[in-house]
């Protein structure tokens, strides 16, 4: 004879990856190192402005950097004098906790006060998966579309800053900056908006000081 | 493949407490999505219809229940369910219900939790 049973399961499935990401953080803090999480899409300009960073700052960096199956994007970090672990995901399109625990495990992280995550260019799946930092900064190009923040309210909702980069090629794409401003700061009134041009370093001061503002607070 | 990591979490947790008691079938998988979080329940039904095959979830039904967004508005002080504004989105903008505002702290909406399964089991007597 059979019988029906109701089982309860209540496995939250995310959970594996927070108590990861919980723990990711406690190993930064143990170590009193600040850590910045940058998403985007591909192309958008994090390799470029991380390297910037390095460069214009005194902060001992290192850095995880996250990419589908490449190491290029390590490589070009790595040629700025700094650790760095290539995190590849596979298939995965995006970190997660887990991978960047690995990655923590092998940085210097007694030598570090700062480390940076590049997340994977993704503006929809990092969302979901948080790694263990203290602050996420999205980067967007105008020439993704001035329609991008708009279309893609979470990440842009549950950042810390909101970098809106490539200006100096708004004109050539047709893209109206002010839009993406205005769409940034409609969806998340309260975070910090800052326009940039790396290539010639306009914004980059401002994005420095909002990573020193959070990580003194 | 987003929905994939998740969709395998799933499928092992279903697995795991049907073994653990006793199930010759499971007839139905009981999971809530909360409204943000970035999957689509279409896509996630497909792959796990994909790691079913030949386990004893094969035949299960797949109900969604969806979970409502709980936030405290930076700009009034509410507290509770938000509001989506899913009018241009699959993933919906949150406000507040009270004053309107985009400036809300999500507190939860987020998850995806395996809520219980319906087995088949040889009876204990």
């Amino acid at each position: 004879m059979h019988m029906i049973a109701d089982v309860e399961i209540e496995k939250n499935i995310m959970d594996a990856n927070k108590k990861l990401a919980d723990k990711n953080l406690k190993n930064l803090e143990d170590n009193g190192i600040f850590c910045v999480d940058f998403v985007g899409a591909i192309g958008s300009g994090k390799t470029t402005l991380i390297e910037e960073i390095i460069d214009n700052t005194d902060y001992k960096i290192g850095v995880l950097a996250g990419d589908v199956i490449s190491k290029f994007d390590a490589e070009r970090i790595k040629s700025h004098n700094v650790p760095v672990e290539g995190l590849n995901t596979g298939k995965e399109c995006h970190l997660d906790a887990h991978l960047v625990g690995h990655g923590l495990h092998d940085l210097p992280l007694e030598d570090l006060d700062v480390v940076i995550i590049e997340n994977v260019g993704n503006l929809i799946c990092p969302v979901d998966f948080e790694l263990g930092s203290h602050m996420r900064i999205v980067v967007v190009s105008v020439t993704e579309g001035d329609d991008t923040v708009e279309k893609h309210p979470i990440i842009f909702q549950t950042s810390d800053v909101i970098v809106i980069n490539k200006i100096d090629l708004a004109e050539a794409v047709g893209a109206d900056v002010d839009k993406m401003v205005a769409d940034a700061k409609k969806l998340n009134p309260n975070v910090k908006v800052i326009t940039s041009n790396l290539k010639d370093g306009d914004g980059l001061d401002e994005i420095i000081q909002a990573i020193e503002e959070k990580k003194n607070n | 493949m987003h929905e994939l990591s998740m969709a395998q979490g799933i499928i092992n947790a279903v697995i795991d407490t049907a073994e653990a008691n006793n199930a010759t079938e499971v007839n139905e998988v009981t999971i809530e999505l909360g409204r943000l979080a970035m999957v689509n329940p279409e896509q996630l039904k497909f792959i796990l219809g994909v790691l079913v095959e030949n386990t004893i979830v094969e035949d299960a039904e797949i109900i969604f229940d969806e979970i409502p967004v709980e936030v405290k508005c930076a700009n009034c002080g509410f507290h509770g369910d938000a509001i989506l504004d899913d009018k241009d989105h699959y993933a919906p903008m949150v406000k507040c219900p009270e004053c309107d505002s985009l400036a809300v702290e999500i507190l939860n909406g987020r998850d995806i939790v395996v809520k219980n399964i319906v087995i088949e089991k040889p009876d204990d007597n």
